[in-house]
């Protein structure tokens, strides 16, 4: 593709993780409040919420470099994995083995989150961080297994290639258990109950949040917000991108319409259960990791 | 009810203990023998303060008697001594029993029965901080309801300290906590708790995510209730005063001491008026449970069990609001009944509120009983076990989802409910997921007894007329079933319209003190549910102090000081 | 567990959503309610009932001269048990249904009523009169007396 396509549709999937995952987060919470019987706040909400803690006073509480370059850091890692991520079309930024650098990136992001915790040095952002450690242990790997038996279906290690194949080939039994475990990490990953337990403001007042405050807070949470929605256009592009028209705004169209399906399955499930414990949350994540693995095993023997 | 036989048995299995330890310790029950006169539910002995120990090891072990609560009363004015009295109930017999100590105003100090007794711990601790009584042998001799920052040797409960009086705050005082056993590190949750946004402050002493102590500071909340009731207030305007110890249960409180008050002066409720008091006793339950579930389903991250559940609980709100002029503080009571009646269009309108609350609340707990991250999230957490509840006098659904039969209502009935009898809840689990099965049946029940009292609501008036003074110089002691436990409000009659004392002993101050056995072995995670699970009301179990709380703040940290805190590695401790 | 799943999402979409539209849609409390004090300086006469019955000792009373007697009622204290309705003899003072109180202005939290009285002819001691005719027509009316002053 062509040097100003690849700008173009850098600035597309920046825009739309950026831009649009605020709406998507407003629509959660509308869908969530009819859940809950309550009318609850506008669908721009979000957008306030981000004007408001933008325009407050940036108080530090500590010092160092995560402290200082920690929301900075976090919503970059994000906007790089939009930029790995497909949205209606092949990611503005390919190259081999970008698949592994896509799971490294949404990692990454998560892990800013633990380290500025630390850095700021309240004992229940500690707390916080250390969960969210524990958990980001077993739910990386059901990430990776999931995409692991894409790309040994595909025999190919690029998104757009894995985004071709699985588009080209319809739907088999593997990728179907890997993409029920990929939604199934995306619970964690978006940080929803039963699994947001690094962020329990009933348990810890916030986790690793607890010392942001202001612009810091606004940029954590756009994180939070685009990480969310760009890891479900991950799941719905590789796992379930049909059908394809061809034209990218009209497959973007659909892909979040997707999106949209799947972020309300996330949220139900938001609704209906309470916070698990973290050891509890590790059992489980556990045993999704081996029903991966066993989409691994349907895949070997080529199904 | 209990009868003349068993209460004559009672009182000979008594002299009968107290005379095998050599006489020295009597019954008192005629004029002369005692300063105020108890009713004829209550035993009252007299003990030297050597032998205050034995007696009530004796109580408990013998005689089956459950610790209610110690109360310190200054009678140098009457008598020259401190009274120490230790309330127990014998709940078979319905009675109770005063085990009444003077400590002479010269040596004030008295043999500690919390060796013994292990559910008086925080009341002993509590008339050495009112009275200034030292109990010998206390295994947790600090403060407890005094701000760490008060005088040293100023009693405020003595009759010599005005009730206005404020000391000056003082700086750089730190309450003294426990140390942590080695080869353990302190999680500290508080002072403002996270869930339940109360202050109370606990340190939690962990090995990784294992508790493995823990240690209260409470009592920032104090206002001065007991001071006031027995210093500028008059018994007609303490009912108001005593609807305000707690947001939730305020009926509870100002109904146990009316019927205190009744019952020292012999003023007998109307039978209507004692309905009613039942009906609006009743609803109180509905709605705090109903709060409760909520609050227990916010606590861990259920936000849809608390919608739902104050969704449900809000037209009984709007009831309460038609019957009594306030959603929650109603003012209904005074000495003697009543103030305001209920309404004959109010009947089918009470009816019609309990319609949906019941079919609701029967939904939503046939929604959770299958909930199984619900249930992975209660079961075996915050685990009470029957004997360390009975020995730490936990009361309520605490106590009975861990199996034991304690129920206000039916050990020492009022108001109505000789009438109009409840249902004992019991679960025999003794965990979280027990106490929420507990009350959503209590719950259940309390709708049942709303409609049985409704239906047998006989006419008539629903005040007394209440023509005398109330005579000085008597004791009473007055329970009622809180949604939390049993309340107790003991009394003492004074001259000039007042009492000369009025304790309260909330249902949570108890309760709380079984919270270190109830995280022992559990993760940091579940000490919210535990406490939840307790529904701890702290506004409740604070309120003996004579200072204005705004003067008697925290500590006031430099700004240097709060930098270098939050920057050190592990944050304040 | 799928099924208690469904049943807890179907309770709240049962429900429908319930949050009322207050403040935008006025939200008036129950009859009876027990709201803000309202006194009604026509029909009082200065007995000091409620004053002595008022259990956070809101009502204050005093004489100003003569022929004034002054009533203050610091009712940011008060606790609205309605004691001094019960009381009053002339109904003066009533607990209206007024809730919504918040104010940052702290002389709204003040009613300062002067009652007029006026002399009995016989012994000199006063009396309220009765209709405002008579008032105006008795030497030294000032006025209605209700004036919240800073």
């Amino acid at each position: 593709m062509s040097a100003l396509a690849r700008i173009g549709l850098c600035l597309l999937n920046a825009g739309v993780g950026l831009l649009v995952s605020p709406l998507f987060e407003g629509l959660t919470r509308k869908l969530k409040a009819a859940l809950q019987s309550r009318i609850g706040p506008p669908v721009y909400q979000p957008y306030l919420d981000l004007l408001k803690l933008l325009g407050k006073e940036d108080l530090r509480t500590s010092r160092g470099f995560f402290d200082a370059a920690g929301p900075a850091l976090s919503l970059g890692f994000v906007l790089l994995l939009a930029l790995l991520a497909p949205m209606g079309g092949p990611p503005p930024l390919a190259f081999a083995g970008d698949v592994v650098a896509l799971l490294y990136v949404a990692t990454a992001a998560a892990a800013v989150l633990v380290l500025t915790g630390y850095a700021s040095g309240s004992a229940y952002a500690f707390v916080g961080g250390s969960r969210e450690i524990m958990l980001l242990l077993t739910v990386e790997p059901v990430m990776a297994v999931a995409l692991v038996v894409g790309v040994f279906k595909a025999r190919t290690l690029t998104v757009s290639g894995l985004l071709a194949w699985q588009a080209a080939q319809g739907p088999t039994i593997s990728m179907a258990i890997a993409a029920l475990a990929f939604f199934l990490a995306l619970q964690a990953q978006a940080g929803r109950i039963p699994f947001d337990i690094a962020e329990a403001d009933q348990e810890l007042m916030g986790g690793p949040l607890v010392e942001q405050s202001g612009p810091r807070l606004a940029l954590f949470r756009w994180a939070m917000w685009a990480r969310q929605l760009v890891l479900s256009f991950v799941l719905v592009e590789l796992f379930l991108p049909w059908p394809r028209v061809g034209v990218l705004s009209l497959d973007l169209l659909l892909a979040l319409l997707k999106v949209a399906v799947v972020l309300a399955l996330v949220t139900v499930v938001d609704v209906v259960n309470p916070r698990l414990r973290v050891d509890q949350a590790l059992g489980y994540y556990l045993r999704v990791v081996f029903g991966a693995l066993a989409g691994l095993a349907f895949a070997v023997i080529g199904m | 009810m209990s009868t003349a036989a068993d209460r004559a048995g009672v009182r000979q299995r008594i002299e009968a203990l107290l005379r095998a330890d050599g006489g020295r310790m009597r019954l008192t029950d005629r004029a002369g023998d005692f300063l105020f006169e108890p009713q004829a539910d209550t035993l009252h002995v007299k003990v030297e303060r050597e032998a205050v120990r034995r007696t009530a090891a004796a109580l408990v072990a013998d005689l089956g008697a459950r610790f209610l609560v110690t109360v310190g009363t200054d009678r140098r004015p009457l008598a020259g001594d401190y009274g120490i009295v230790h309330l127990f109930s014998l709940d078979a017999e319905q009675l109770f029993v005063a085990l009444d100590c003077g400590v002479d105003s010269g040596d004030a100090r008295i043999d500690s029965i919390t060796p013994v007794v292990p559910a008086a711990a925080w009341a002993e601790r509590e008339f050495r901080d009112a009275v200034g009584v030292v109990p010998e042998g206390h295994p947790d001799p600090r403060r407890l309801m005094l701000a760490d920052d008060w005088p040293e040797g100023l009693y405020p409960l003595r009759r010599d300290v005005p009730h206005d009086l404020k000391p000056p705050a003082t700086e750089g005082v730190r309450p003294p906590m426990k140390a942590p056993p080695p080869g353990t590190s302190v999680v500290a949750v508080g002072p403002f708790f996270p869930v339940l946004e109360e202050p109370s402050c606990w340190r939690l002493f962990v090995d990784g995510e294992r508790i493995v102590g823990c240690d209260y500071r409470g009592f920032y909340n104090h206002r001065g209730i007991e001071k006031l009731g027995d210093t500028v207030l008059t018994y007609g305007q303490i009912p108001f005063l005593a609807e305000r110890i707690c947001g939730i249960c305020g009926f509870i409180h100002s109904t146990c001491y009316c019927q205190a008050v009744e019952k020292a002066a012999g003023i007998e409720v109307p039978r209507r008026g004692r309905y009613l008091r039942t009906i609006m006793l009743e609803l109180e339950r509905i709605h705090s449970h109903l709060l409760w579930l909520g609050i227990a389903g916010h606590i861990i991250g259920f936000d849809a069990v608390l919608m739902q559940a104050w969704r449900i609980r809000e037209p009984v709100m709007w009831l309460c609001e038609a019957i009594s002029g306030n959603r929650k503080t109603y003012g209904m009571n005074t000495v003697g009944g009543l103030r305001r009646d209920l309404a004959p269009e109010m009947k089918p309108r009470v009816l019609e509120v309990l319609g949906p609350v019941e079919k609701e609340s029967l939904a939503v707990r046939e929604a959770i009983l299958g909930d199984t991250t619900l249930i992975a999230r209660t079961r075996d957490v915050g685990p009470l076990p029957p004997e360390t509840a009975r020995a730490l006098g936990v009361v309520g659904p605490p106590a009975r989802a861990s199996g034991l039969r304690i129920d206000a209502r039916l050990d020492h009935p009022y108001a109505a409910y000789d009438e109009i009898v409840p249902h004992l809840c019991l679960q025999e689990g003794g965990d979280t997921w027990s106490r929420v099965l507990v009350r959503v049946e209590e719950l259940l029940d309390s709708v049942r007894l709303v409609r049985e009292a409704l239906a047998a609501l006989p006419d008539g008036t629903v005040l007394a007329d209440v023509g005398e003074d109330v005579p000085a110089d008597r004791m009473a002691i007055s329970v009622v079933e809180a949604p939390r436990g049993e309340a107790v409000h003991y009394l003492l009659t004074g001259g000039d319209n007042r009492p000369y004392r009025w304790r309260v002993r909330a249902p949570s101050y108890p309760n709380l003190q079984a919270m270190p056995a109830m995280v022992q072995g559990q993760t940091i995670a579940d000490v919210p549910i535990t406490l939840g699970s307790l529904d701890p009301c702290f506004s409740c179990t604070e309120r003996v102090e004579a200072v204005d709380v705004r003067t008697r703040t925290v500590r006031v940290y430099e700004p240097a000081e709060l930098r270098e805190l939050a920057q050190r590695k592990r944050g304040p401790s | 567990m799928l099924l208690s799943k469904v049943r807890e999402a179907l309770l709240g979409i049962r429900a429908g959503r319930v949050t009322l539209p207050y403040p935008f849609a006025p939200r008036p409390p129950e009859p009876g309610f027990r709201g803000k004090l309202e006194i009604d300086p026509d029909l009082c006469f200065g007995c000091g009932g409620c004053a002595n019955v008022c259990p956070a000792r809101v009502i204050e009373l005093h004489d100003l001269d003569q022929h004034t007697r002054r009533l203050e009622l610091y009712w940011r204290r008060c606790t609205y048990c309605g004691r001094c309705e019960e009381v009053c003899p002339e109904r003066a003072i009533r607990l209206g249904p007024q809730f919504e109180t918040a104010t940052d202005a702290g002389a709204d939290m003040v009613i300062r009523l002067d009652v007029f009285m006026g002399p009995c002819q016989r012994c000199g001691r006063c009396f309220p009169t009765k209709t405002p005719l008579d008032r105006l027509m008795t030497p030294g009316f000032r006025g209605n007396g209700k004036e919240a002053r800073p």
